[in-house]
């Protein structure tokens, strides 16, 4: 039996169990001498759940579970003996025997898989109906135990509410769960990768070039030096030499200058550019920055200017980030104590003295560790520097030069054609655990230093 | 009592020249910051409207296609298919079969000359084939129908191109008529790979599955982990293990997802590739911080006094949240999901890790097809060599960026319809 369609099943069947808890405890309700303790409608939500929860967390098992049964069936066929003990051919057979079991107008490639597809048609069979029978008897169990629980005195409330909490703690885990996924992904192929690598070639070379790696001595083309150099140059210099100064500039227009309707209109305008898709930025920067950008090089006598410049890359990535730093800055400059600037400007301060000798110092750290969030984002930025910046690893400082970045390589290296265990897509996720590694240090820096000076003028 | 000893200071003499030039330097100086202030204001407005202009500019033409009227016979080319294979679900291929393309070709060259085949579009003949099927007098008489041009002659006829290609629009002019109008086949087909032919709706379908999986998973996880996390926490170290995590995951970058994708959900758990399922799983793990930030300060923004009036009334601390607390926070919280909603529909990196990126040429049926979705289909568009698909890349910016401000208008309108100010 289709196993969505199982699953709807069930759920019909909760329904069902609902429908019948909350009418039995309906009908006691009028006409009971009993006081009663919960609602009807607790009443069906305890029903319900003990008919849902048993039977879906079987289902959920069983569908795991059963591939694997299925196959030990089909390898007691005498045709199996003929499949390879082990390996790739072997799975392959049996992925073709599934496709065909399920779809038999399909031609086979493999004869062994064709002899094996009704087996694998009447294990699936077999094993789905037992799944089915088995989910739908649990279901009918759970819902007959509740029901039968569902009397005047009995605490349907607490229970179903017990239920919910634990739904809830299930709910806000994910978020642990998600974290670890990425961090134990990221770590196990990185350690595959580090048995082929060594950690010291991968860190501290300076050659990168992943198109030939010589099976001897994979480490040698394989040194992320001059990533680390493009990420940080792109990210770190040339994006924040424009988003620093236009935020922060564009944060003090807004927050100390403009009059309060030119303030409510520009700051969501401003914010519509952190809204735009990368995708949109990389386009442009790859379309029209790029291109103008190699004719100013070339009309300043720089006769190889690359079209892939560090520069078109940075810059659009710099425009990008100016309403993240804006905003960063406009709720330090938001936080430094109204006395301080009444102060300043008492004594005689014009604003913009005051601005810069006064707000701006006192914003400071606030300012400082929104410009280290803005570099986490811009050195994790992908889509710009994949359509704009160039595949060659230079360690340069010449904007006009091609660099190239730890994203653009994690891009690169997994949407070739590879075989997964290569060193080559192993190294993707040894880039993606720097990546994460130093992003996430970045933030916590960044927001340590925030909660410490916000709790200064608290 | 000691003596102070008198200052030796005079009153400011704040009419004398050197005070009077010291106060107009400090008053330029305040002038020129004020006017760097509205420059950078300004300039970064300036870079938002060149990038919507040029995609505006380069993207309407991408809406459009030149089409030519093509004279066809079909009797009297002796093509053989009857009037009732039409009805039948064989029809395509019937049509096919009995060499309608070659037929299109040679009535091409029979029209505009030697060469002719070359000026219309690849795919004309499938533009004959709908023709036929909702005009099925064609099969017995001789007509006409506007077919699209190839992709140079498309390009000359609106603009500059090769002087081929200009000799080609010349010859179409003279025998018969060049039309350029709305082409409603780029809102209907997916991607292909002659530009004239290609559209938006297979990855616009791919995008869609991909936003109702993300939708249903990072919706009901983060705002139940944001009641959670506001309501019911205790402080302790799990909670605040939990907290660091969602504040972490905001800020991981978003490739990095990609990377969980593809480690976890295809080769760990065996998903199928390309499919819309795993996108939206791995853009749900991506956005949900999103929610459960923006839910965690809907709820906190509920006074108090809500929560301690149904509990005086004898409501259960569940009764209170999901009885009051949760429906004064939903438009806060749906504003959260919408601008979280509207990152990942724009979001491209993670999806090309977990193979999104391939050639659709018919949209997803379900949630385990293969499929693309609207930024990725922008990216592959944009690395296309031929001309044409420059103002197609364009045109699908503007259809996602319409989708975008649709969303971020809805999210809008529903803070300043619903926002509460207790």
């Amino acid at each position: 039996m289709n196993l969505s369609a199982l699953f709807f099943l069930v759920a019909g069947l909760g329904l069902i169990g609902w429908l019948v808890g909350r009418g039995r405890a309906a009908r006691f309700a009028s006409n009971g001498p009993e006081r009663r303790h919960s609602l009807p409608g607790q009443h069906g939500l305890y029903v319900a759940t003990w008919t849902l929860v048993p039977a879906v967390l079987f289902l959920v098992g069983w569908s795991i579970l059963s591939p694997q049964l299925v196959t030990q069936e089909v390898l007691r066929q005498p045709a199996a003996m003929a499949l390879p003990d082990f390996g790739f051919e072997r799975a392959a057979a049996l992925a073709e025997a599934r496709v065909l079991a399920n779809d038999p107008s399909r031609g086979a490639f493999n004869p062994v898989a064709e002899q094996l597809a009704p087996a694998m048609r009447d294990a699936e069979r077999f094993y789905g109906w037992i799944g089915a029978g088995a989910a739908i008897a649990l279901a009918f169990a759970g819902g007959a135990f509740a029901f039968t629980r569902v009397k005047p005195a009995f605490r349907a409330r607490n229970r179903v509410e017990r239920s919910v909490m634990i739904l809830l703690l299930i709910a806000s885990l994910i978020a642990i769960l998600t974290t670890l996924g990425i961090f134990l992904s990221l770590l196990w192929e990185s350690l595959r990768f580090f048995s082929i690598v060594s950690p010291i070639d991968f860190l501290f070379g300076t050659h990168w070039s992943p198109q030939v790696i010589s099976p001897s001595d994979p480490g040698a083309s394989l040194g992320a030096v001059p990533l680390f150099w493009g990420t940080f140059f792109i990210g770190a210099v040339i994006a924040m030499i424009v988003a620093i100064p236009f935020g922060l500039m564009s944060a003090i227009y807004l927050t100390q200058y403009a009059r309060p309707v030119v303030r409510r209109w520009m700051k969501p305008i401003l914010e519509i550019l952190a809204g735009v898709p990368t995708v949109v930025y990389g386009y442009f920067a790859a379309l029209t920055v790029a291109p103008a950008i190699r004719d100013l090089a070339v009309a300043f006598g720089y006769t190889y200017a690359s079209s892939e410049s560090a520069l078109a890359a940075g810059l659009v990535m710099g425009v990008m980030i100016i309403p993240f730093v804006s905003s960063m800055a406009d709720d330090s400059l938001a936080a430094v104590p109204q006395a301080m600037r009444d102060g300043s400007l008492a004594m005689g301060a014009t604003t913009s003295e005051t601005i810069s000798k006064v707000l701006v110092p006192a914003a400071l750290p606030g300012v400082v560790a929104g410009v280290l969030l803005a570099v986490s984002r811009a050195i994790g930025e992908t889509m710009i520097v994949v359509m704009a910046a160039s595949g060659a690893a230079n360690i340069t400082l010449n904007p006009f030069e091609s660099t190239t970045t730890v994203t653009k390589q994690i891009v690169d290296l997994l949407t070739g054609e590879a075989e997964f265990d290569s060193p080559k897509t192993l190294a993707a996720f040894a880039l993606g655990l720097t990546l994460f590694v130093v992003t996430l240090l970045l933030n916590i820096v960044a927001l340590t230093v925030v909660k410490r000076y916000r709790e200064a003028y608290e | 009592m000691s003596k102070t000893a008198p200052l030796d200071r005079t009153p400011t003499d704040w009419k004398a020249a050197a005070m009077q030039r010291r106060i107009r330097k400090r008053y330029r100086r305040e002038r020129v910051f004020r006017l760097l202030g509205l420059g950078a204001v300004a300039l970064s407005a300036a870079f938002l409207a060149f990038l919507i202009i040029t995609m505006v500019a380069n993207g309407t033409r991408g809406f459009m296609r030149t089409e030519v009227t093509l004279p066809i016979d079909l009797p009297g080319a002796g093509f053989e298919v009857r009037r009732e294979q039409l009805d039948t679900a064989g029809a395509d291929l019937a049509l096919a079969g009995a060499g309608l393309e070659n037929l299109v070709k040679a009535a091409a060259v029979q029209a505009f000359g030697e060469g002719g085949e070359e000026m219309i579009s690849d795919k004309a003949w499938l533009t004959v084939r709908d023709a036929i099927k909702s005009d099925p007098g064609l099969l017995t008489r001789a007509g006409t129908v506007d077919v699209p041009v190839a992709t140079e002659v498309d390009q000359a006829a609106r603009g500059s191109a090769s002087p081929e290609a200009e000799a080609a629009v010349a010859r179409l002019e003279k025998a018969g008529a060049l039309t350029t109008g709305f082409n409603p086949d780029f809102l209907r087909n997916a991607d292909s790979t002659d530009p004239t032919a290609v559209g938006i709706w297979g990855a616009l379908k791919g995008s869609l599955l991909t936003m109702l999986v993300t939708l249903l998973i990072a919706f009901p996880v983060g705002v139940l982990s944001a009641i959670y996390l506001e309501e019911y926490a205790p402080r302790n170290r799990w909670t605040d293990l939990i907290e660091v995590s969602i504040n972490n995951l905001a800020a991981v970058p978003s490739i990095i997802f990609g990377l969980l994708g593809l480690a976890v959900f295809l080769s760990f758990m065996n998903l199928p590739r390309s499919a819309p399922i795993v996108g939206g799983l791995t853009l749900a793990l991506m956005i949900m911080p999103v929610i459960v930030i923006a839910g965690r300060n809907a709820i906190k923004a509920v006074p108090p006094s809500i929560r301690d009036a149904a509990l005086g009334v004898g409501a259960s601390r569940v009764q209170v949240v999901f009885h009051h607390v949760l429906p004064l926070a939903l438009p806060g919280i749906l504003t959260g999901t919408i601008i979280g909603m509207a990152r990942a529909l724009g979001e491209t990196a993670p999806l090309l890790l977990i193979g999104m990126r391939a050639f659709i040429v018919t949209p997803p049926g379900g949630l385990t097809d293969p499929a693309t979705v609207l930024p990725v289909q922008i990216f592959l568009w944009s690395d296309e060599v031929s001309r044409g698909f420059i103002e197609k890349t364009s045109a699908a910016i503007i259809v996602l960026l319409a989708f975008l401000l649709a969303m971020n208008g809805l999210a809008i309108y529903l803070r300043n319809k619903f926002e509460t100010r207790w």
